[in-house]
């Protein structure tokens, strides 16, 4: 299983209280599952399940059935609506 | 050999100090080009009637200046004429009327550089990990562009 780098932003980070940690996760998994795996170390993330989407090697990814095969070391960022401009 | 003929360049930057629409002009501006053209978005002090005192804003830097550099190499398959185009984002607080972000775009004739700048900020909000959070007398807001590619407008 190898370890991943969360990002934590914006709302994200402040439910979390945190903008970075190192989770250790399955190496096949889907975007849905990965998700569930962190709300189980961050039970408040679940609030805004229905707005986000994952950022995985810095390719947005939505929350649903697709497969990601992660490696040590990969960057998975919670992205909350964006308000750029 | 074409005189004044350069190589076109993408200018993207995101930092915390003052944006200057001086500076961002003259990144874009060149000898072959007779347009170029400006978006500037600048701090409302005003939200749905409450007063805002400021916009804080973070990014996901490294992935942002991936999505903008994409928005580029977009606008030069789009608008082929198009020569250089500056998009450049503050980051951190920004107070009442300075800029947020800045996008200049140059080309030889006016419509290119007016509709790549125009897609430039549309595309922006779409896709750009960049978040605004509105700072109000008593509370704040985390905001959400309703060009949001992931969300529901109709919610």
């Amino acid at each position: 299983r190898p370890q991943v780098t969360v990002l934590y932003f914006a709302r994200s980070a402040e439910l979390v209280g945190l903008r970075s940690e190192s989770v250790c996760v399955p190496q096949r998994i889907s975007s849905l599952q990965l998700w569930e795996e962190i709300v189980k170390i961050h039970p408040r993330l679940a609030v805004i399940r229905d707005q986000v989407v994952f950022a995985v090697r810095q390719e947005y990814v939505l929350l649903g059935d697709q497969l990601l095969v992660l490696q040590p070391g990969d960057e998975v960022a919670i992205i909350p609506p964006i308000s750029g401009g | 050999m074409d005189e004044g003929e350069e190589v076109p360049k993408d200018f993207i930057k995101l930092k915390s100090e003052k944006l200057s629409v001086d500076e961002v002009s003259e990144l874009v501006i060149s000898p072959c080009c007779g347009a170029l053209s400006l978006f500037v978005g600048t701090t409302r002090n005003n939200f749905e009637g409450k007063k805002v005192i400021r916009l804080e804003y973070e990014a996901y830097t490294s992935m942002a200046e991936m999505e903008i550099k994409k928005i580029c190499r977009d606008v030069r398959q789009k608008w082929p004429s198009v020569k250089h185009i500056a998009m450049y984002h503050r980051l951190g607080v920004v107070p009442i009327t300075e800029a947020s972000v800045i996008i200049a775009v140059s080309s030889p004739h006016r419509a290119e550089s007016l509709e790549a700048v125009t897609h430039c900020i549309n595309t922006l909000k779409a896709f750009v990990p960049i978040w605004k959070k509105e700072i109000y007398e008593d509370e704040y807001s985390w905001k959400e562009n309703k060009e949001c590619f992931w969300t529901n407008p109709e919610k």
